[in-house]
């Protein structure tokens, strides 16, 4: 990676002031126009392994709707499995997305406006990703609607004391702001590539943009609209993760009834968020050619958010272990021996490893802006956070109070093959995006070129 | 009959703007047309422009949400009385993290349809042929009535 192209301003052939940014707004719409033009044969490759394990995930659920949970390798005590580690894994991808493009965007951090965009999309697939793991766990699905509170013949209500409940309201508000949030940020980016398209295309952007002028009275009514929905998504996010959290906490497992889980929960959520944003934009970068405009320094600004998660995360896996001794209650140290050293040791080994240990090498300034580094990290740590939510999940129910009821679980095939399926139908959706709407916010990157 | 000026520089456009306002002419008779936001523009014009009313429908939403939490909840358990987990019927700590949930959800969605009508999208007129002014600033004046 060439150095010198750090900064967009100085890209263009040593020619100062004004000149420069007009180069520099050209130069990005022809790439955003070379991103949409038609897909190579990799491009077309990478869907179709994707569709490939929808596909297969679909088969697999279409197994389980016909035969019932039974497929699973759900028992008694472990009744929340890979399922539920998905719902909580995918949920965690989406936030990062948020953090990036709302909260970073409060806190005026400036090299967002590379990542917002790609990672506003990965947070809309993510909860559209987690929002049917739910359904996928619940034995009638065709039942589904009675998690919502509407009034029937038989005079019941939800109960809205239940966490499960909370969640309902909490993921699908976080999916309806993160849906908004990223279509509002595009309505200007959508008008712009409806100027450089011709026919049937043109149509389609000048719907999909509503007839954006860009006069300075539409200007100012959204930009107030992006501040209050960056106010309103910056608590929401660190809601949802909350609520989720409390889906585990509020009960009394050992492992679960803690007081940390809430801000461990969204640490972690953010952790794992960089990372999916890392294992996105590094492919999409060399597949759009977008060198230009994302570079090096802005993988720097990544890594060290993702090294800051990772230490939040690491201090509070320490905090758990020493809450877990000081409390003097057995169940509780049973479950965090357990952890250690018990059956499912590996993976608890392979979570510390991955989220913890490896990231520490991020301190390295060489590493941080090797760009292949940080992919095959973030990778580590993609799988790491999946096993983080995994430990959490399974650990606690197979070994909770009582030895006589003490179990073990795995994965049946079915359960695989949604999970491959899940991460299928996440690719596949950041995949047609990637191809149909703008990578970049275009009228940002152009705001921060003054001339 | 309307002036049109274009500029590809914007310094040039700032500076044309803030002459045009402060001679005296009406920001009605100006449309100004942007290919990005611009800060420096902001305040030149919030002088002569009053601020953006968006945030009433922000707050209406967001007061909507809240209000509409509580009742759903307590309306909701009021409605059939059943006793769960020994808990009290009207359990507030728990009904707040709904009550908060639905403040956001309105509040968000609101603002966006007040986005909408305050700024005149979707605009038919402008998606059957659309206005575009590719990376130009530009300051479109209406003579009439002078």
């Amino acid at each position: 990676m060439n150095r010198k192209d750090a900064d967009p301003q100085d890209t263009s052939s040593g020619k100062k002031g004004n000149p420069t940014a007009i180069d520099y707004k050209d130069q990005l719409e022809r790439d955003i126009l070379y991103a949409l033009k038609k897909p190579t044969p990799l491009y077309w490759g990478g869907l179709a392994l994707a569709a490939g394990l929808v596909i297969w995930g679909a088969i697999s659920w279409s197994i389980q709707i016909r035969t019932g949970l039974g497929v699973t390798g759900l028992n008694n005590p472990v009744g929340w499995g890979a399922y539920i580690t998905n719902f909580v894994f995918w949920v965690g991808i989406a936030h990062s997305g948020t953090l990036i493009s709302a909260i970073l965007f409060l806190f005026r951090a400036k090299f967002r406006s590379r990542f917002n965009r790609s990672a506003e999309a990965m947070t809309v697939f993510a909860v559209m990703t987690a929002g049917l793991f739910p359904l996928i766990h619940l034995g009638r699905v065709w039942f589904f609607y009675w998690l919502f509170p509407y009034p029937n013949q038989r005079y019941l209500w939800v109960n809205f004391r239940s966490p499960l409940i909370w969640d309902v309201f909490a993921v699908s508000t976080y999916f309806t702001v993160s849906a908004i949030f990223f279509y509002v940020g595009m309505i200007p980016d959508l008008a712009i590539i409806r100027r450089l398209k011709e026919g049937i295309g043109k149509r389609i952007y000048s719907i999909l943009s509503m007839g954006w002028v860009g006069t300075i009275k539409q200007w100012r009514h959204y930009n107030q609209l992006y501040k209050f929905l960056a106010a309103l998504a910056t608590p929401l996010v660190i809601s949802v993760h909350s609520v989720v959290s409390w889906d585990f906490a509020m009960s009394v497992i050992p492992g679960w009834h803690t007081t940390i889980f809430a801000p461990y929960f969204v640490a972690g959520a953010i952790f794992s968020g960089c990372a999916m944003v890392i294992t996105l934009v590094v492919p999409m970068r060399k597949m759009f050619r977008l060198e230009k405009h994302i570079t090096v320094d802005h993988f720097d600004k990544l890594a060290r958010l993702l090294l800051f998660t990772s230490l939040i995360v690491g201090y509070a896996y320490i905090v758990e272990y020493t809450l877990a001794f000081w409390s003097g209650n057995v169940y509780e140290e049973g479950q965090f021996i357990y952890r250690a050293v018990g059956d499912y040791a590996f993976f608890y080994w392979l979570m510390i490893t991955c989220n913890v240990v490896l990231p520490l090498t991020l301190f390295v300034k060489k590493l941080r802006r090797n760009i292949s580094y940080l992919f095959v990290l973030s990778l580590f740590v993609n799988v790491g956070m999946w096993f983080e939510r995994f430990n959490i999940i399974v650990m606690s129910l197979a070994h909770d109070f009582d030895p006589y009821n003490f179990g073990f679980y795995i994965p049946s095939i079915i359960e695989l093959g949604i999970t491959f399926g899940s991460f299928g139908w996440f690719f596949m959706f950041f995949l047609i995006f990637a191809k149909t709407l703008p990578i970049l916010s275009i009228t940002e990157l152009k705001e921060e070129v003054h001339d | 009959m309307t002036d049109k000026m274009t500029f590809s520089k914007r310094a040039e456009f700032i500076s044309k703007l803030r002459e045009l306002l402060e001679s005296g002419v009406p920001p009605k008779k100006l449309k100004i047309v942007m290919p990005h936001p611009d800060h420096e523009v902001d305040e030149i014009v919030e002088k002569y422009v009053p601020p953006s009313k968006l945030k009433y429908f922000t707050l209406a939403g967001a007061l909507s949400g809240f209000i509409g939490g509580f009742a759903l909840t307590i309306g909701t358990v009021l409605d059939w009385p059943l006793i769960t987990g020994g808990k009290p019927l009207i359990s507030i700590p728990a009904f707040i993290v709904i009550v908060f949930e639905m403040t956001i959800l309105l509040g968000a969605t609101v603002s966006l349809l007040g986005f909408l009508i305050l700024s005149r999208l979707p605009s038919f007129k402008s998606i059957i042929s659309p206005e575009d002014y590719g990376n130009e600033f530009v300051i479109l004046m209406d003579r009439r009535d002078e």
